[in-house]
């Protein structure tokens, strides 16, 4: 990982936009700041993010709000069980005129895809959404076509005991960055929220804050955000204790290490530090790592969740620390 | 199978402690062959399968047949069979060594009769062991039989039991357990977790690993290896309360290992205790076939450390035991002098406490006493290891030399033939005792006149006699002949034997009694005749008792200069001098009964307050336990020492200012600097908030760390910038790329040690000066770093079986 980069002078402009951001989705979506954080977090971090809640607690909202926010392509994908993976990534249409073949894009040709309710599309519609993520391209007959910087994958989904739904398999589930659940809102925040949504959509007024140009140089400071080699060995120690937890049946796969550490580097840079220290870890664990675990047959009994086993494992891995003397 | 083994291999292993007791080593032999047998039959009856009751049988037989090969071959059939005739033998040889052990005391001659008794026992140990830890399974009990094997030498001797026999012994019987363990968890089983090492927080690949017996066998041999190093170690870290080991003035020589080594009380601290009781005590009565009195000498102290003289520890061989006939002859005496021999019939008060030294007149060439009294060859002191004087009555003869002044002067022409030890000094010694050494015995020509001259510079009026003295450093010999010029007998003799070590006479310092009182037709000697003198060494003659000390009235009352150490001008008959030597008519005793009246006693009335309890221990025991106390307190203070020492340190290191550097060269040691002061600052937090039991847990932040002392304890705003300060330092040098430019941080550092002794308790403040837990916290840390060494050694054996089982 290249992290000689000079401290980045963007730094203070980083820092400043995206509290512009910040408050631009924060307009919308009263008293989640936490998940707001999250959301840029993983934006700067060129992951994709997962929202996974109940219905009706703002996800969609809230992966709106931050396109709405960034002057920049938008699209949509209500998926639904009869979803065609060609209708995610484009089809090749014959055109009469040209005699030829003519590629027309699908919605992930944008920097900004929000992917509602992703898990009630079918596995293999769900699967073409992969290669996007995973790679920034989309190949369809052959040919492979590039997808623009910065690309993110807001998805949305509903608890997998809702009905009418495919759970996520674990190799997509990998994919995303991190998950985050809205919770529902506080009680003066629902209130607050049934006198600005009384008369209009609060959506409709929000205005872009930033450019792509914008975005694309936060992501290039958040590169250059220094990590130390006691914070990437303590990285590290955290995944490979989810690995050897008794409460696991799967751990942590080094996909993840890498970003955690890439979300880490944003939220540094969020908190206007040019460097990682290990409260950026602990901060990012579980809804970088919680989503992609397995609990084994006894804590499933136990009915402990793999937050909880990670929130364990950050008390007993130490932290990295200067020998006494 | 195994068990079987490790019963053997724990009762040789007991077998170890046996070895104080003997002289030889034909005994060790023997009984590994007889363990040997032992294990034979075992393993005979295992594979057989017998009943539990029929292996002991088997077993009793191999020892049988062992040691009927070993010891009575010639009487039994084929060698090996016994038979009527070979058992008789057995029967006589272990009547025999029956009646050895009676006669000799430890360290034994391994004669045939004595080594069929060890062998045997040791045979019977291994039987019992074997049936209670292979037959019927209990391990734990089988140590019963190995403690009775364990303690044979602690009940004969008196001297500590060897720690390295020890540490066999105890092998022995952690091997067994451990034996016993696997067998057993070996049937049914699985997995105990233990303890966690450093390196298991984080695990390599293949974590799972199916769980064996190892790790309880791990720790099993943890815990008896932890337990047998405290053994050895607790009892010689703990300060004891035996006088001799604290004070310059004991016994030299300690724990030369051998069999027969004795306790001496301080012979000096004792002197002194006897001198200042209240009442004088009758000590002893004697009487001889020319009715004088003599001086009765206990110890011979010859070495001077330039404080005191001390006792080398005496030896005392089975070969010069009382019983077996005379002593061996006093070093020195030649033919020349005249000899007066005299016999003694000494009856010592059974009010004595703890003496196993004889008083004797000097030199002692025989004596009728009973118990196993042995004489040291080369003080003629004799001692015993388990008896004591007390009520003892006994007689001895002695072979006085009575030279006369011609002769010692004559005798000047031969070299002393004596251990050098006797004109040792320290190198240290003031030259002005040199100088007035030298000055004193100019007049005199032979080493016998410099010695006259010597006594005469005591006793010639310039030196006081006065109990009330104190001290024996270097200063207060200095003070003594140099200044003050005040003393008792210890003052007087001890000096005289330096002064004549310096003028090139061998001395030495003899502790004991003055010949004491005609009461009836009997000496009596008290507490209040305890004395010491110098003796000096004449070839030809030997060692001569000299008496610096004054006598008489102004002095030591009964105390008396013997005739050959009077200046040669004024023969005999001063006033001054009432002079009974051993040679020369007896003194009028009874002459000036008022005279017997020893000075001493007025004085002590103004010392000692009448009506208090009589102290006749050297040392009160107020005083030892003041003294116990004192290094007990001291033992305590050390973790706080180093916890201040440390401290320091982290200050010193704190100290660095750093500003922004001006080139690499000077960024990089400037960032070593920044990492330094802040190491320290961090250990020095980290180390306050574990002495005030607010411990930093591993795996929080600094940032962390500062968020939870902020709001725990409710730190003000200084206090919480502070600590924001710190941990903001500490987490830049930890994981900037540039650390930037770091304060000094001492002054934050107090700040938050201030706010946080703002939350505790007053009790836990004091701890935390006094007893600092973070001192005992490293030391946790070594102990664990110690036994991951122990699983390390460990690791690295099993992994060699595993590879072996593997081929």
């Amino acid at each position: 990982m290249a992290v000689t980069h000079d401290v980045p002078p963007q730094l203070d402009e980083l820092v400043s936009t995206a509290h512009r951001i910040r408050q631009a989705i924060e307009s919308v979506i009263e008293g989640k700041s936490d998940a707001v954080r999250l959301t840029l977090t993983v934006l700067l971090a060129e992951g994709h993010l997962l929202i996974e809640d109940v219905p009706g607690v703002g996800k969609t909202m809230l992966a709106k709000a931050l396109a709405r926010s960034i002057d920049c392509p938008v699209r949509r994908v209500q998926f639904t069980p009869d979803l065609l993976p060609s209708d995610i990534t484009g089809v090749s249409a014959y055109n009469q005129q040209t005699r030829e073949f003519e590629f027309k894009p699908g919605p992930v040709f944008a920097n900004i895809v929000v992917g509602d309710e992703i898990n009630r599309a079918s596995p293999k519609t769900q699967s073409a959404l992969l290669e996007c993520m995973e790679e920034q391209q989309v190949t369809v007959d052959g040919v492979t076509y590039p997808l623009d910087t910065p690309f993110m994958v807001i998805a949305t989904q509903n608890p997998i005991e809702m009905e009418g739904t495919y759970p996520l398999p674990e190799a997509q589930r990998d994919r995303f960055t991190a998950r985050v659940a809205m919770g529902y809102p506080e009680p003066t925040a629902e209130l607050e929220m049934l006198d600005v949504h009384g008369g209009t959509s609060p959506l409709d007024k929000l205005e872009p804050v930033a450019t792509t140009a914008e975005v694309q140089a936060l992501i290039a400071a958040v590169r250059g955000v220094y990590v130390s080699q006691p914070v990437k060995k303590y990285a590290i120690d955290l995944v490979v204790a989810t690995r050897h937890s008794p409460d696991l049946r799967l751990g942590a796969s080094p996909r993840s290490t890498l970003q955690l550490v890439r979300a880490a580097r944003a939220h540094a840079a969020l908190a206007g530090r040019d460097y990682v220290i290990p409260d950026d870890l602990q901060d990012l664990a579980v809804p970088v790592l919680a989503h992609r675990l397995l609990p084994s047959v006894e804590a499933q009994g136990q009915r402990r969740l793999p937050e909880q086993v990670v929130t364990e494992l950050l008390r007993r891995v130490p932290v990295p620390e200067t020998r006494g003397r | 199978m195994r068990l079987t083994f490790a019963s053997g291999a724990a009762a040789f292993a007991a077998a170890f402690m046996l070895s104080p007791l003997f002289d030889g080593g034909t005994w060790f032999w023997t009984s590994l062959g007889a363990v040997l047998a032992v294990v034979a039959a075992g393993l005979l009856s295992s594979r057989l399968a017998l009943p539990a009751w029929a292996a002991p049988l088997l077993s009793v037989a191999a020892a049988w047949i062992y040691l009927t090969a070993a010891f009575a071959s010639d009487k039994a059939w084929a060698l090996l069979v016994p038979t009527k005739e070979s058992v008789a033998e057995l029967a006589r040889l272990l009547g025999v060594g029956w009646d050895d052990i009676q006669r000799f005391a430890a360290p034994v001659p391994t004669t045939e009769g004595i080594t069929l008794l060890t062998a045997g026992g040791v045979a019977l140990i291994a039987i019992a062991v074997d049936v209670l830890a292979a037959r019927l399974r209990r391990a734990a009990l089988a140590g019963l039989p190995l403690l009775a094997l364990a303690t044979v030498p602690a009940t004969i001797l008196s001297d500590p039991i060897s720690w390295p026999a020890f540490i066999v012994a105890a092998l022995g019987f952690v091997g067994l357990l451990i034996a016993d363990g696997r067998e057993r968890v070996g049937r049914w089983g699985r997995a105990v977790l233990v303890r966690r090492t450093t390196r298991a927080a984080t695990p390599q690949s293949g974590s799972r690993t199916p769980a064996d017996t190892s790790g309880l066998r791990l720790s099993g041999k943890r815990i008896g290896f932890a337990a047998i190093v405290l053994a050895v170690l607790v009892p010689a870290l703990l300060p004891t309360m035996e006088p001799v080991s604290f004070f310059t003035f004991g016994v030299g020589g300690s724990g030369s290992g051998r069999g027969n080594s004795i306790s001496i009380p301080n012979p000096i601290a004792n002197l002194k205790g006897q001198l200042e009781l209240p009442e004088p005590r009758e000590v002893l009565t004697y009487t001889n076939n020319d009715d004088q009195a003599r001086y009765l000498r206990i110890y011979a102290l010859d070495a001077f450390d330039g404080n005191q003289f001390g006792m080398t520890e005496p030896k005392g061989s089975p070969a010069n035991r009382t019983e077996n006939g005379p002593l061996p002859p006093p070093i020195g005496l030649g033919r020349d002098p005249k000899i007066n021999n005299v016999v003694t019939n000494v009856h010592i008060s059974d009010q004595i406490a703890r003496l196993s030294f004889l008083p004797l007149p000097y030199p002692a060439r025989q004596i009728q006493v009973d118990g196993d009294w042995r004489a040291d060859v080369d003080t003629l002191m004799v001692f015993s290891t388990r008896d004591e004087a007390a009520g003892l009555e006994y007689e001895v003869q002695t072979s006085e030399p009575a030279p006369d002044a011609d002769l010692l002067d004559k005798l000047d022409t031969l070299q002393p033939a004596v251990d050098p030890r006797y004109l040792d000094l320290p190198r240290n010694l003031p030259e002005d005792i040199r100088d007035l050494a030298f000055r004193e015995t100019n007049d005199g020509t032979t080493k016998y006149q410099k010695a006259v001259l010597l006594q005469k510079f005591f006793t010639g009026g310039s030196f006081t006699y006065d109990l009330r003295t104190q001290g024996h450093s270097n200063s207060a010999l200095r003070d003594f002949l140099l200044y003050d010029r005040v003393g008792y007998c210890e003052q007087f003799a001890a000096s005289m034997a330096v002064l004549a070590r310096l003028v090139g006479i061998p001395s030495r310092v003899a502790i004991g009694y003055t010949g004491g009182t005609k009461v009836g037709d009997h000496w009596t000697v008290g507490t209040n005749d305890s004395h010491s003198w110098p003796e000096l060494y004449f070839e030809g003659v030997g060692w001569l008792p000299f008496e610096p000390t004054p006598s008489g009235t102004m002095g030591q009352g009964s105390a008396r200069v013997p005739p050959y150490s009077l200046p040669r001008p004024e023969p005999t008959g001063t006033s001054a001098t009432p002079t009974p030597g051993a040679s020369s008519s007896a003194a009028d005793e009874s002459a000036d009964p008022g005279a017997r009246q020893n000075p001493r006693a007025l004085d002590r009335e103004g010392l000692i307050p009448t009506g208090t309890v009589p102290v006749d221990e050297s040392m009160p025991l107020i005083g030892k336990i003041g003294i116990g106390a004192g290094a007990l307190v001291l033992l305590l203070l050390i973790p706080a020492g180093v916890r201040l020492i440390t401290r320091n340190r982290r200050v010193r290191a704190l100290g660095w200012k750093v500003t922004e550097p001006a080139d690499e060269l000077t960024a990089r040691m400037v960032s070593d600097r920044v990492n330094s002061s802040v190491a320290a600052a961090w250990a020095e937090l980290d180390d306050a908030l574990y002495d005030y039991g607010m411990a930093r847990q591993p795996s929080e932040t600094p940032r962390a760390l500062a968020r939870r002392l902020t709001q725990q304890y409710e730190f003000d705003s200084d206090s919480a910038a502070a600590i924001a300060a710190i941990a903001s330092a500490v987490e830049r040098a930890l994981f900037a790329r540039n650390p930037g430019p770091v304060g000094p941080m001492s002054k934050d550092l107090r700040k938050v040690r201030q706010a946080l002794a703002a939350t505790v308790s007053r009790g836990r403040r004091l701890r935390a000066v006094l007893l600092p837990p973070s001192t005992l916290r490293r030391l946790r840390g070594l102990g664990e770093r110690l036994l991951d060494g122990f699983d390390l050694l460990e690791n690295i054996r099993l992994r060699r079986t595993a590879a072996q089982k593997g081929t």
